[in-house]
């Protein structure tokens, strides 16, 4: 029986009146019944027989309460006293026993897929996932020289059919790290650094959401990850590893200009048409910002709540030779109109980006600069 | 019978002679038996019972309201009805709220009055200390609540993660009232604890050893033992936290080289009993209920009693599975996965039980009876859903999504809950002399279930589709959006069905008049409560009751005849006690405890905002004691004529009589 996608699982659990419109679940991006990868495989593998267990043991003792309060209710006018047993033995032992053998067999299967998990495969790539209020860094050393090369932020990219050890950190507060068709959940806790790994078997974006309450911006703190074919992934690598590209036209340059001014405090973009020579650190607590080097290489920003690049242009129109292609100005200003109204911070306490009061000429050079990052 | 009044004559201050009347000139001695006056200086377990009741319904009133928020906020996708900030202080508050203002002292309210009718008893061991539990309880409650109007509630959620719950990541005074409040409802849980044990361990009536005890007292002993052992580790967490936030310690300073995973421990290892304590009382309360409307004793008393023990001690030995996700490695996750599972054996042979109990039986579906059987039913689901998040790789999949969210609101609303609804209407005529009707009750229930169900049923399906817990919003095209909106028509049925259950109260209590008398025992029942009259008398029973069964009442009115059948033999009006208290000897009213439990949020108020206030409050403090301790329990212008010295008191009770002695006088009756 394949279960995956029915639903039916999920209901046996709920309430049976439910059962039947479990199935309407279609569209789920955060669907954890839905697993892609090896890891999410292990857990499905586990999941499906113990909910299968739970779902007999649910219909005995419900339909058996129904059966025992239907048959044994008190006739009208019946004042006579029913037997008076105290109990057996024999039967109570039993129902002591049995269950415990039921849960013994979980438990071992639970405990062997635990260890399984719990093993990185020796040819797993690195990659440190960092999370902060309230958005995910992502660091690959990629020549293995101890010193990160690349640093992106919001798309984790990975080759696909290659499992990935994540070494998970935090800079302020728990938060989690969860793609749930990849495997389950880790902590990011600060001052531990924490392994998960996953793999996805095909080319795609899985969504995740950080899934440990981490004040303010919880459900605004999303994040993908996109996996790649391998010739994709080398590209994408050999791009990260290259500097920022120097602004040609004059709009740009001014926003490199304006970038240097309003947004060098917290945001690097490193290489030669980047702002690494006066980049002055990040008044942040968590005492980072998203490294905007490669910003529009990604697929999302703000912490993953937009899409960086849409399928229709500001008409609204789709050009099928643009699709995905068409960079989302709307938001993109939107946001450095004034950040704290599209996603809840406190950059009073540096916790967030602040409303910076430009211009909107200002935010049009920005936007073409930001635009050049590729 | 009793340990402490047979040392007593060695503990008691002499009466009369050099005690002061009024101590420290402050209090008159409080004499009123109706009134509020009567109200706040009681020290009669019932009236304090009545009391948590009331204050926990009230509670429950602003917890829901705080839960309908969170349910409007959430019917549909990126809506804005409340902002983040406001909606994480109304969801950690609904959590605060429920948890420990609602559901723990509706707990007590039963087993305040409850417990030591059922051991036969006259009050509880330290009448006074009750009191003050329960005024400490409830000006911590409202200490809470005041965050509200200075500055916000707290925002970091129950659990109160470190370090988000640090002065940098949550700046109001929120999480300063949570650590402080909490602190002081710990004590009205400890101090509760304390006087609970004592009285169960030794005011027992003669012959009701501890094989004897209904088991609703059974659960309430290990309840009470859990709280004296979980209470003590949330409080040195709370004060952990009180100081980093107040004085600038560094325990969850990251930077300073600490672990936030010891908050997770701490508040866990308090957190995962709490959960037992949240449960027992209402598993208590069912496993009375259904053998009176079954006509038949509970099947296999030893197991039940048992099984309650085992999750007591196996309670404290599961925390870390709600940890899964933390890191803890994989040898931690495997022993607390594998201790988690074997919990639920106890739990089902609980559930096994009672449907054996029902088995057989000729079964009267009363609005309790319905209640509990809803409780069996729910709270399997709940136990279920635990079981597969005791599997700890599922559970990394699950946890902090709306499926957990599930499985504790069927362990706690479709366990504790529908146990403690179903206890109102089984025990209200015994506390109010009147029933509560049955007919709204039986809507009441219905609405109850099927609201229930709609609100969290589908949150099964939304937590394993990925909706995380305590986001403000989500958003469209996740597939959340029907079964959020089915849930929100739910939370609305939910109130809906209690605001019935309000209207039965006012529509009983003003038709009480018409209603004929519900006598002493209006269910046919089996413990000692349903041997006086209803309302309960101020000193419970005529004279100690003596025990010879479990059951003992039942086995009053039912023998066996000739051929071995068992019949009636009596019929409760003529055997039960009449009410006539005036051999009883009972501890005098106390205005002491209300003021010293005004300390508490005084000190705490100061703490947050002007130590000047915590000055006084300490003086409250050391004046009320020193009140306290020179007042005789005993009002000595008020003792009877001729008093046997058979009440319990503060264990200062003069001339106790022996109690082979007494023994002789009750066996009499």
């Amino acid at each position: 029986m394949k279960l995956r996608n029915s639903g039916l699982v999920k209901a046996l659990l709920g309430v049976p009146i439910l059962l039947a419109l479990g199935a309407c679940a279609t569209d789920a991006p955060l669907d954890s019944l839905n697993p892609k990868g090896p890891e999410a495989d292990a857990i499905q593998n586990l999941v499906v027989p113990v909910f299968a267990i739970a779902a007999v043991v649910f219909v005995l003792v419900e339909f058996g309460v129904l059966f025992l309060a239907i048959k044994f209710r008190r006739r009208k006018d019946d004042d006579s006293l029913p037997v008076q047993h105290h109990g057996n033995f024999k039967l109570e032992i039993g129902w002591t026993i049995l269950p415990a053998l039921v849960l013994a067999g979980v438990g071992a299967a639970s405990v062997f897929t635990l260890f399984d998990l719990a093993d990185t495969p020796a040819d797993a790539q690195e990659v440190t996932v960092i999370g902060q209020q309230w958005w995910w860094e992502y660091r690959y050393d990629v020549d293995g020289d101890g010193e990160d090369d690349i640093i992106t932020a919001n798309d984790l990219v990975i080759p696909v059919g290659q499992p990935i050890a994540l070494t998970i950190q935090s800079r302020d507060v728990i938060h989690s790290f969860w793609i749930p068709a990849l495997n389950g959940k880790r902590d990011a806790v600060p001052g531990r650094a924490q392994p998960l790994t996953i793999e996805a078997d095909e080319p795609g974006v899985y969504r995740g959401q950080c899934s440990e309450f981490c004040g303010l911006s919880h459900s605004y703190m999303r994040m993908r990850v996109v996996a790649l074919a391998a010739a994709d992934y080398k590209t994408w690598q050999d791009n990260q590893l290259t500097g920022a590209d120097v602004p040609q036209e004059a709009l740009a340059k001014k926003g490199l200009e304006q970038f240097r001014i309003s947004c060098s405090g917290c945001h690097l973009a490193s290489g030669p048409g980047g702002d690494a020579d006066i980049y002055k650190g990040t008044a942040q607590v968590s005492g980072a910002a998203p490294n905007l080097t490669h910003f529009a290489s990604r697929g999302v920003f703000a912490g993953s709540i937009f899409d960086l690049w849409l399928d229709t242009n500001v008409n609204g129109e789709v050009d099928t030779e643009e699709i995905g292609k068409i960079f989302n100005v709307a938001d993109v200003k939107k946001w450095l109109r004034n950040p704290p109204a599209e996603k809840p911070m406190y950059p009073q306490g540096g916790r967030g980006m602040p409303n910076l009061q430009l211009t909107e000429s200002q935010i049009d050079a920005l936007v073409a600069y930001l635009r050049t990052l590729e | 019978m009793a340990i402490i009044e047979r040392s007593s004559d060695i503990l008691a201050l002499p009466p009369g002679a050099g005690v002061a009347r009024a101590p420290m000139g402050v209090f008159s001695r409080p004499r009123a038996k109706t009134g509020w006056r009567s109200w706040v200086s009681t020290v009669d377990h019932k009236k304090i019972g009545i009391m948590y009741g009331a204050s926990s319904l009230f509670f429950f009133v602003i917890g829901g309201i705080e839960a309908l928020a969170i349910r409007a906020q959430l019917a549909a996708p990126g809506q804005k009805l409340l902002s983040a900030a406001l909606y994480n202080q109304v969801f950690t508050m609904h959590g605060v709220t429920m948890i420990f203002l609602v559901v723990m002292p509706m707990g007590a309210a039963f087993m305040n009055y409850l417990m030591p009718l059922q051991i036969g008893a006259r009050d509880v061991a330290f009448p006074r200390l009750n009191a003050l539990s329960f005024w400490t309880f409830i000006f911590g409650g409202i200490f809470l609540n005041t965050s509200w109007f200075l500055g916000g509630g707290a925002d970091g959620g129950w659990f109160a993660y470190a370090p988000n719950t640090g002065v940098i990541f949550s700046p109001s005074h929120g999480m300063d009232f949570y650590a402080i409040g909490l602190q002081i409802t710990g004590i009205a849980s400890l101090v509760g604890g304390v006087n609970l044990v004592v009285t169960v361990l030794n005011m027992r009536a003669p012959g009701m050893t501890m094989m004897k005890l209904p088991v609703f007292t059974w659960m309430s002993l290990v309840t009470q033992v859990l709280l004296i052992f979980a209470v003590p580790v949330i409080s040195v967490a709370l004060f952990l936290l009180t100081f980093d936030r107040l004085f600038g310690a560094n325990f969850f300073n990251v930077q300073q080289g600490a672990d936030p995973l010891l908050w997770e421990h701490l508040f866990w290892i308090f957190g995962h009993p709490e959960v037992y304590i949240l449960i027992l009382p209402a598993f208590g309360i069912v496993s009375e209920i259904i053998p009176v409307f079954s006509r038949k004793p509970i099947f296999g008393y030893p197991f039940m009693v048992f099984s309650g023990i085992a999750i007591g001690f196996m309670g404290w030995g599961v925390w870390a599975h709600h940890m899964f996700a933390s890191g803890l490695g994989p040898i931690s996750v495997a022993a607390f996965s594998v201790s988690t599972m074997f919990i639920a054996v106890p739990t089902g042979v609980k559930i096994l039980n009672w449907m054996a109990t029902l088995w057989g039986g000729k079964i009267s579906f009363t609005t309790p009876l319905l209640f509990s059987i809803g409780l069996v039913a729910m709270f399997t689901i709940g136990g279920l859903s635990g079981v597969t998040h005791a599997v700890a790789p599922a559970d990394t999949q699950q946890t902090d999504t709306y499926y957990i969210v599930a499985h504790f609101h069927y362990v706690i609303f479709g366990g504790a809950l529908f146990g403690f609804l179903g206890g109102f209407y089984f025990w209200w005529p015994k506390v109010f002399g009147y029933f509560l009707d049955d007919k709204l009750g039986k809507v009441h229930f219905w609405l109850t279930l099927v609201g229930f169900n709609l609100t969290f049923g589908p949150m099964h399906i939304l937590g394993l589709q990925g909706m995380n817990r305590r986001i403000q919003t989500y958003r469209d095209g996740y597939g959340f959006n029907f079964w959020n909106f089915v849930s929100t028509i739910g939370a609305f049925i939910i109130a809906l069905s209690v605001l019935i259950f309000f209207v039965n109260i006012a529509r009983s209590k003003r038709g009480a008049h018409l209603q004929s008398a519900p006598g002493p025992d209006p269910w046919d029942g089996r413990s000692l409560e349903w041997s006086v009259p209803s309302p309960t008398p101020e000193h419970n029973f005529d004279d100690d009751p003596v025990v010879v069964h479990f059951d003992d009442w039942w086995h009053r009115k039912y023998q066996a005849d000739e051929t071995g059948r068992v019949v009636k033999v009596h019929e409760p009006e003529e055997i039960a006690m009449i009410g006539d208290g005036s051999r009883a000897h009972l501890p005098a009213p106390s205005y002491w405890p209300i003021v010293m439990a005004t300390a508490f949020p005084l000190i705490g108020y100061g703490l947050i905002f002007n130590l000047a206030i915590s000055f006084v409050g300490g003086l409250v403090l050391l004046g009320s004691m020193v009140g306290w301790a020179l007042e005789p329990s005993d009002d000595e212008d008020q003792l009877p004529h001729g008093h046997d010295g058979n009440g319990h008191d503060d264990g200062d009770d003069d001339h106790a009589a022996p109690a082979a002695e007494r023994e002789e006088v009750t066996v009499g009756d």
